[in-house]
């Protein structure tokens, strides 16, 4: 007995064990001279692949079902908002944190209120600083509108159904947020915009019977304006909502990484 | 041909026949006998040889079923980003924000207003003169107008909460759910109408016709986009519903 090892691809001795006839063995003998020569079982592989394409037609995949291969301009554009939003929301991340650095939240100074003064400063004396606050204010404009649009086309495109209830859910609260955010960063400049968005906001609280004004001495600091709301639209602008805001995205795009897409239509 | 086999046009009973009962293409060619027989086991035997042979070098084989993180995905979404991120930095430098005028409670401004983005909510609570009057509260009303304008606000966001939980089903496409599209479009313009309703002061139409156009429009738009969606179903679904799962047998 030997103790090399068998060879399994020895085709001669393969032969050899069969029992063949003589226009067999020659058959064999001569496919196997040319199939070494001329490689013909990675032919006859390919004429298989294509017999199976030819006899058997696929399931038809999503852009073939619904015809949207010529229709690439259909809905495809608006399924970048959302990564839109998202890129805005750094900017102002990154621009917020630069003008924090020269901001102060405070309504007092004779004239103008503090808070307004080191806007100007930002604006007039710091340099690149009026395109810092630019920056941070067209940001948060363009990731309101992002986020809107975003949610425009996940209603047209039926991308809330079965599955994903939770993400449009979470999207509206992150809807909600934003706008919040919106609203507590136009309050900090203390301009007129400010004060008087701030006395809606008020008055609005104000008109929910039993729990209004203790939520407006919470989200305000009071039934007027002064010190403390721009304490607490500070605080939220720049400590609450960044987490919150910042831990919502998160699950909101695992949920889309674990659920997949909505495929466009 | 019998009634059970599949037809090359999709119209048979089985559009796929199950898999147990169909010869795999392995056996089909097991069966063979003779010369093609030969070639068969031939051609196993090599098939097993260069597989083996690709199996023992060190060059690995593996499936791509997407471009690799680096560099491909990576440089993309750098550049797409980046790119939006130039059109944010565009605009920022050639449309600089207006700070006005420091806060002052003593002096009120023509016109109140929040950001462009809270027009609806603002709009909202104009909805004052919807606000039934009871005159069996000794004409009182049943609700102050404030409060009825926030409880405006959240109707409509739990209207739009709840829609996932009334929408079921697969279907997609406006096309496919002309009511549900109809809505929508008609929640777009009202959020505009509404939004129109709350900067009134800026805009020159009368006041009682702003007020109805705010509720007329949205039904319009809505009648509208109904209308023309059912129509275009109809050749659209009939596209949408032929076969797509056809086996020819083979010969």
């Amino acid at each position: 007995m030997s103790l090399e090892r068998k060879d399994e691809h020895d085709h001669g001795a393969w032969l050899e064990e069969k029992d063949l006839s003589a226009v067999e063995t020659t058959y064999l003998k001569s496919l196997m001279w040319l199939d070494k020569r001329f490689r013909i079982v990675d032919y006859l592989e390919l004429m298989e692949d294509m017999y199976y394409k030819v006899n058997l037609q696929m399931p038809k995949s999503h852009t073939e079902q619904y015809n949207l291969d010529n229709k690439f301009w259909y809905w495809y554009p608006l399924y970048a908002l959302g990564s839109f939003s998202v890129i805005a929301y750094i900017v102002a991340a990154l621009t917020g944190a630069l003008l924090g650095f020269y901001y102060a939240p405070s309504t007092a100074g004779q004239g103008d209120p503090e808070a307004y003064v080191q806007l100007v400063a930002i604006i007039k004396d710091l340099n690149f600083g009026f395109m810092l606050r630019s920056i941070h204010r067209w940001s948060a404009q363009v990731m309101t509108a992002a986020v809107f649009l975003h949610m425009l086309r996940v209603y047209f495109t039926g991308a809330y159904k079965e599955p994903r209830e939770v993400n449009w859910l979470i999207g509206i609260i992150l809807l909600s947020l934003t706008m919040v955010f919106g609203y507590t960063g136009y309050l900090l400049p203390w301009n007129q915009l400010a004060f008087w968005a701030g006395q809606i906001g008020v008055e609005m609280a104000l008109a929910v019977p039993i729990v209004g004004e203790w939520g407006a001495q919470l989200l305000f600091g009071g039934f007027s304006l002064g010190q403390p709301t721009l304490q607490r639209m500070y605080i939220l602008h720049v400590f609450v909502l960044p987490f919150v805001v910042t831990a919502l995205i998160a699950i909101h795009i695992a949920i889309v990484w674990m659920q997949g897409i909505a495929e466009p239509h | 041909m019998s009634d059970n086999e599949p037809q090359t046009d999709g119209s048979g009973p089985g559009i796929v026949a199950p898999d147990d009962e169909v010869p795999t293409w392995r056996e089909r060619k097991e069966r063979t006998t003779g010369l093609s027989r030969l070639t068969y086991e031939y051609f196993e035997r090599a098939r097993r040889e260069d597989q083996d042979l690709r199996q023992e070098s060190s060059y690995v084989e593996r499936d791509v079923l997407g471009f690799p993180a680096w560099p491909h995905e990576t440089i993309r979404n750098l550049s797409l980003a980046s790119f939006f991120t130039g059109m944010i930095l565009f605009l920022s430098s050639m449309l600089p924000p207006h700070l006005g005028d420091p806060a002052n409670p003593a002096q009120t401004p023509e016109v109140i207003l929040p950001d462009w983005y809270l027009y609806w909510s603002f709009g909202l609570l104009k909805l004052g003169p919807l606000n039934p009057e009871l005159s069996i509260l000794g004409g009182n009303k049943l609700l102050s107008d404030p409060l009825y304008g926030v409880l405006a606000n959240v109707v409509v966001v739990g209207a739009i909460a709840i829609v996932p939980f009334l929408n079921k089903g697969s279907a997609r496409r406006p096309v496919e759910q002309p009511l549900w599209a109809a809505i929508g479009v008609g929640g777009v313009v009202f959020a505009f109408t509404v939004s129109t309703l709350a900067v009134k002061n800026l805009v020159p139409i009368e006041p009682h016709l702003l007020f109805d156009l705010t509720f007329l429009l949205p039904f319009v738009a809505a009648t509208i986009t109904y209308a023309v969606l059912k129509t275009m179903r109809e050749g659209y679904m009939y596209d949408l519903n032929r076969r797509y799962y056809r086996l020819r047998p083979p010969r």
